[in-house]
């Protein structure tokens, strides 16, 4: 079991190490921007790249070497000055060579210029865990609720009525749902705040700060576990030993507490830390749009001003935090039914 | 008299026009021949009127209404007593040939209208007659192909009346009216060649302020405001804000957190704007006492500035100084919102004469890699004295040797501060104060900013965060403007607070504070920012496009001007030109044979882009945006008088060089019918030149324009109104009769600028959608992106087709003499050389290549060539041998030897310098200094000389050329 553990952690990092290594050189595959300026920008423009280790100058051509130059700029008492691409391979064994040699991740070169990319993930990464927990914390009940009641009442009006309901809202994107509720709490009726109230807000608007985005961000988590509840719950239901259950003398109501439930949520609970993920980037768009300082937004604001240590930083946390809780995903099914065992030998 | 003379020529043009063509009908569409009418300009608020083509029919090449009232006054001109030869058949498409005739007559008018202020009288006599003649042969010429020719014969003997300016000139030192002038007459050129492109609108807007703000005036003075800030005031409390210090703080917002405001190091407007609120300079502007205009005070000055050295009292001098406050003098103080302890020392530190070097220090000191540092260094307008040459000699960090050239100083005299500058060319008083007065060069303490320090990257966090995220912009800033920082929350809000320390804080700036959210969904969806000012949460919004109609006519709404006009850009180039310019061995860009741009007869021909022009219902397109619609080239932001806050778009100079575009439209340059009618015109041109065939009605001649834009939703936010009002004007049954088909096709890059770098700068366009910004105050410098000289337009040219350095292409006269469009805009801007109307180089010079002497030694020269031999002098300084192979192949270190052995001739304006390169030198630079580990024998040669042009010095110029030493 623990070495099963530790191979399925080894190839997450393995998996992680080759997600960021395509990222960034696709990333920085991109067309390279330039200014719109006369020359005095221009060459002020590729000098900043310059120092920022983007760009490297020469006093003479490199066409041969490092292919069309990006700029040149005008003769100045008899030189010039040419500016190349640094070839995206070098930028990246820079890049990791920092990482591995000594844990730098980078500095911002936009977004909070000077500041070490690492430090940025860390301040903004309390408001999106915030946000998360307290969306999973909302949704997961109320959506195996709903799939339950759903699921007991099913082929009846309460059934038709809910599913009905979890297809239409599950179909909505966020972003509509999002500009909606907006429109209709902040806007019209006032009764919300409009955007993410900053830290110097009383507490009472804080707390009231969560209500739109939680609700946005639970909403198509309720759906999803309204819906596998009841798939889970009816499959369950109409399964013999539950049958069993109801004739060795259990009323209709122990059975599904004692059995039905508890065994529909087997593929459930793994599920929830899967939810969990899914929220952390379902974020991206509603941090971006009620103006949360997470680190969704970062992730989307990075990538506009192609401030690229952070972009990286912020890949690697979802893409670690993916994995990882896609690991203890696969181990909690060993510890919710022992039947499954992880890793054994056949 | 002017007048009186034009109006007699009209009278004697249009009865030579009657008897010609027999009756008097002014030319008219061939669609609605009868029911030509003049139609004045539609009102401003036209808004919601819908184009009425049946009504509005064409106008264009007819001022005869306004002579036929009189033909017994004049004389029939001999031509018309004489019988008519027989014409040829007409070979014209798709209009008369009277119409035809008259396109071209008009053309000639109007031409003839652009240049007569500028005429003696003998030389207007002959150009009226020229203009005469000319119409008469054009009414003589029976195909389109001999109406042309007619037509060229007579521009061409128009122009050859006219001489050609020659001589040294600057018109630079003339007053703003006489400038002024000479801007409307290159306007006018610009306009009539079409190298302004085709402008859509301005982008003003529609503003909308929450009523507890009292705006410094109603009515928004342009480039300046309506002095919300500065002269404004809030009355009540906003509900909305939570924190009770905050309620009358002016609620505002940013749609992105730029994470510091060290303006010094950033190439965006926005930290700008946040770094103005607290920063001052040594200038500043107030609304005047009538409320209308604004005038410059004295901010960190006390005085305006003092020539120095106005040798010929001309108001212009190099060299301009002016007292300053201090805090020893006048209780100047810095001020801090920080509560570290270290920064809280700052507080009210008193600031010191040195602090206003340090920033100049700060920013040029290449070392410290500030972005506007560089910029600086490198820009031509207002360039400070030696502070080029010092930035590059700053490359390891602060050189006091090179700082001593730099023309800023501070100084002590007489118990009284001063600050002095030094630029490298002459300004006027009101220039120094325009250059001097950045906020880049507010003063702060060289300790401060060692305090601070610098990050990893050796880049200082002054303004910024710090690395580690522990110390914030609020704790990194001192203030000496209106506010100070006072929070700075990263992502969610930025809050100023009002400067009790301010030079004007007793009187200006009233505001208790400036509260910025930071609302980055604003950005995604501007409805949001409006829909915030609704709710009551910020002060001011500008209304989106779908709420127009709702709050327009609201009483918080105020509309103001825009900084910049946006423009289809259009690629008018023949294949010559366009090989000349981006062909493989091109002047702007070399392309391979495969990549040339398939250039479309349409776009060349100069009536399709008019009809272009006309076909743009510009006040509906800009109403639905929120935008002014425009007809010109600069928006109402540049100034004639920038002094006084006079805009250039009042002047009478600005008028008449548009009022082509304007004629017979709805006064914004829309009219379908002459849309329709210069569209016939051009098809039947190109039919007649062989450039276009006709096809059937079932099966027409598709032609299609490409429009090259910058982001993907700008096809439906922009394009497609555009593409449906071209092709619904030229699609037109009446146009061609079905037999052509026109489609505008979007394009768009990866990039949002490569629709200028891939598209419009590189000639591979038919039309690109963008605009250039510059100087607003300086409009006739800022025309110089006109030029199809990228070393006079810095590569900003848009708009291709026309040489804007010959003088045929279309007249410019000015002071009775004819230019070239880049000579005349040199001569307002500073001295140069023109030489039959073009403008020439002052000096040419070439270089002769090193041969070996035997003994070792080099000798090499060059040749200085003075254009105007009798003006123009040439003072040989000296000749610099550079040890490039050390500096490229060795070391990297640089050295270089002035040679001893320079000689000096001159014959006829002929300067032959002639150097020799001992051998020792040259052995030892051939290797590098030995240094090089595969030597090249790389060198060069700096000749450095002195020109003086008429009088005017200027010194220390270089020419660098590259050569070898043989290597050993």
């Amino acid at each position: 079991m623990g070495k099963y553990v530790l191979k399925r952690i080894g190839l997450a990092f393995v998996t992680t190490f080759i997600i960021l290594s395509l990222t960034f050189i696709l990333v920085k595959l991109l067309p390279f921007e330039r200014p719109i300026g006369n020359d005095a920008m221009q060459i002020a423009y590729f000098d900043k790249q310059t120092s920022l280790g983007y760009v490297y100058r020469f006093e003479d051509n490199h066409d041969e070497e490092y292919g069309e130059y990006l700029y040149r700029s005008p003769m100045d008492k008899g030189r010039r000055n040419y500016y190349y691409k640094v070839p995206v391979l070098e930028q990246y064994g820079k890049w990791l060579k920092n990482i591995v040699t000594k844990w730098e991740w980078g500095y911002s070169k936009s977004i909070m210029p000077n500041v070490s990319a690492s430090v940025i993930i860390m301040s903004r990464i309390g408001y999106s865990i915030r946000l998360n927990v307290f969306s999973v914390l909302f949704s997961v009940p109320l959506g195996i609720l709903l799939g339950i009641w759903a699921a007991l009442k099913k082929n009846t009006m309460t059934d038709h009525f809910i599913s009905t309901m979890v297809m239409i809202f599950i179909s909505i994107p966020s972003f509509v749902l999002i500009s909606f509720v907006l429109r209709v709490f902040c806007y019209t009726l006032g009764w919300l705040p409009s955007t993410w109230p900053p830290d110097t807000a009383p507490a009472r608007m804080k707390a009231m700060g969560y209500i739109i985005p939680v609700f946005c961000l639970s909403f198509g988590s309720i759906c999803s576990y309204c819906r596998f509840v009841r798939a889970e719950l009816c499959e369950v239901l109409e399964s013999e030993y539950l049958l069993l259950a109801r004739t060795k003398g259990l009323t209709r109501r122990q059975a599904i507490i004692r059995h039905a439930l508890k065994n529909s949520m087997v593929p459930i609970f793994p599920s929830i830390l899967a939810e969990f993920i899914g929220l952390l980037g379902g974020s991206m768009i509603l941090e971006n749009m009620y103006g949360i300082p997470g680190i969704g937004r970062l992730f989307v604001t990075s990538l506009g001003h192609k401030d690229y240590d952070i972009l990286f930083v912020d890949m690697a946390i979802f893409t670690t935090l993916g994995l990882l809780f896609g690991v203890l995903t696969d181990l909690s099914y060993g510890f919710i039914d022992p039947r499954i065992r992880m890793g054994a030998k056949k | 008299m002017k007048k009186t003379r034009k109006l007699l020529a009209l009278l004697l043009v249009t009865v030579m026009a009657l008897s010609a063509c027999g009756g008097g009908s002014t030319p008219t569409t061939t669609a609605k021949p009868a029911e030509t009418t003049t139609q004045a300009p539609a009102p401003a608020d036209t808004t919601t009127q819908a184009p009425a083509p049946a009504e509005t029919t064409t106008q264009a090449p007819a001022p005869a209404e306004t002579t036929t009232k009189a033909p017994e006054t004049t004389t029939p001109a001999p031509e018309t007593t004489e019988a008519p030869a027989p014409l040829a058949d007409w070979d014209g498409a798709y209009m008369e040939r009277e119409d035809f005739q008259a396109y071209f007559i008009h053309d000639l008018q109007l031409m003839v209208e652009a240049i007569e202020d500028q005429l003696d009288d003998a030389t207007y006599s002959k150009v009226m007659a020229d203009q005469e003649a000319g119409e008469a042969a054009i009414r003589g010429a029976g195909t389109v192909a001999e109406i042309k020719e007619a037509y060229k014969e007579a521009f061409d003997n128009i122009l050859m009346e006219i001489p050609l300016y020659d001589g040294v000139v600057s018109y630079k030192k003339e007053s703003n009216e006489e400038r002024t002038n000479i801007l409307g007459i290159l306007e006018r050129f610009a306009v009539s060649t079409g190298i302004t492109g085709v402008s859509l609108y301005e982008n003003g807007a529609y503003v909308m302020y929450n009523p507890r703000i009292t705006l410094g005036t109603e009515n928004y003075i342009v480039g300046y405001g309506f002095g919300t800030m500065a002269e404004g005031a809030i009355t009540e409390d906003l509900e909305y804000e939570t924190n009770p210090d905050w309620k009358r703080y002016y609620h505002t917002y940013e749609t992105m957190d730029p994470g510091h405001i060290l303006y010094h190091n950033d190439q965006g407007s926005q930290v700008g704007d946040m770094f103005s609120y607290i920063a001052a300079s040594f200038y500043t502007n107030f609304m005047n006492e009538t409320k209308d205009g604004y005038d410059w005070v004295p901010e960190l000055a006390k005085e305006k500035p003092v020539a120095v050295n106005d040798d010929d009292g001309d108001g212009m001098a190099t060299t301009w100084k002016f007292e300053i406050r201090t805090g020893k003098g006048d209780g100047l103080k810095y001020t801090t919102g920080s509560e570290l302890e270290s920064r809280k020392a700052f507080n009210d530190r008193l600031v010191e004469l040195e602090d206003y070097i340090t920033p100049f220090k700060f920013l040029l000191t290449q070392a410290n890699n500030m972005y506007r540092g560089t910029e600086m260094a490198n820009s031509t307008g207002g360039a400070i004295a030696g502070a080029k040459d010092y930035y590059n000699a700053s490359k390891d960090g602060f050189n006091e040797a090179a700082w001593e050239k730099v023309g800023v100083k501070a100084f002590e005299e007489g118990g009284k501060s001063y600050f002095q500058v030094e630029f490298a060319e002459e300004q006027t008083q009101f220039y120094c104060m325009y250059y001097i007065s950045s906020s880049l060069y507010m003063p702060l303490p060289q300790e401060f900013i060692d305090l601070v320090g610098t990050n990893v990257d050796g880049v200082s966090q002054l303004f910024s965060y710090n690395n580690d995220k522990t110390e914030s912009p609020v704790d990194n800033a001192l203030a000496l403007g209106a506010f100070y920082l006072e929070r700075w929350d990263a992502e969610q809000q930025v809050v100023y607070k009002k400067n009790p320390n301010y030079v004007f804080a007793d009187t200006k700036y009233q505001i208790e504070g400036v509260h910025d959210k930071i609302f980055p969904a604003a950005k995604e969806d501007p409805t949001l920012g409006f829909q915030e000012f609704l709710a009551g949460h910020f002060d001011a919004a500008s209304i989106p496009k779908d709420y127009l109609d709702e709050y327009r006519n609201d009483p918080r709404t105020r509309t103001t001007t825009g900084t910049s006009n946006y423009k289809i850009n259009a690629n008018a180039c023949d294949q010559a030109t366009w090989e000349y310019l981006f062909g493989t061995e091109g002047v702007v860009k070399q392309n391979a044979k495969e990549d040339y741009w398939d250039l479309k007869p349409l776009m060349g021909n100069h009536h399709f882009i008019q009809g272009v022009s006309f076909s743009l219902d510009r006040q509906t397109y800009a109403n639905a945006r929120g935008s002014i619609a425009s007809v010109e080239y600069l928006s109402s932001n540049y100034m004639s008088d920038p002094e006084n806050g006079v805009s250039y778009s009042t002047t009478d100079a600005h008028k008449k060089a548009i009022a082509p575009l304007l004629a017979d439209t709805d006064g914004k340059g829309y009219s379908l019918e002459l849309a329709r009618d210069y569209f016939r015109l051009a098809l039947t041109e190109l039919e007649a030149e062989g450039a276009l065939k006709p096809g059937t009605k079932d099966k027409p001649t598709e032609l299609e324009i490409e429009f090259a834009w910058m982001t993907p939703a700008q096809e439906e936010s922009f394009f497609k109104e555009i593409k449906d009002f071209i092709e619904t004007a030229f699609n037109d049954e009446s146009v061609s009769g079905g037999v052509y088909k026109l489609t505008c096709v979007f394009w768009v890059g990866n990039e949002w600028s490569d629709v200028y770098y891939n598209k419009m700068m590189t000639g591979q366009f038919d039309f690109g959608y963008g605009s250039i910004t510059g100087n607003s105050l300086n409009p006739l410098d800022f025309m110089s992106v006109l030029s199809s000289d990228q070393e006079i337009s810095g590569n900003f040219t848009l708009n291709w087709g026309v040489d804007t350095n010959t003088t045929d292409v279309y007249p410019i006269v000015y002071d009775g003499h004819r230019w070239s469009y880049d000579a005349l805009q040199g001569a307002a801007n500073g001295t140069v050389v023109v030489s039959k109307g073009q403008k020439k180089a002052p000096v040419e010079i070439e270089y002769t290549e090193l041969t070996k002497n035997e003994d070792g030694s080099y000798t090499g020269s060059f040749t200085l060539t003075s254009t105007n031999p009798e003006i123009i002098k040439v003072d040989v300084k000296s000749v610099v041998c550079c040890n490039y192979e050390r500096y490229r192949n060795g070391d990297g270190e640089y050295d270089e030897t002035e040679l001893e052995d320079v000689k000096v001739e001159e014959k006829n304006g002929v300067y032959t310098v002639t150097f020799t390169v001992p051998a020792e030198l040259a052995e030892d630079y051939a290797t590098g200094s030995g240094k090089s580990e595969e030597p090249k024998g790389i060198t060069g040669f700096d000749l450095y000389y002195d020109l003086t042009i008429d009088g005017n010095v200027s010194t220390d110029l270089i020419y660098g050329a590259d050569d070898v030493f043989e290597v050993k």
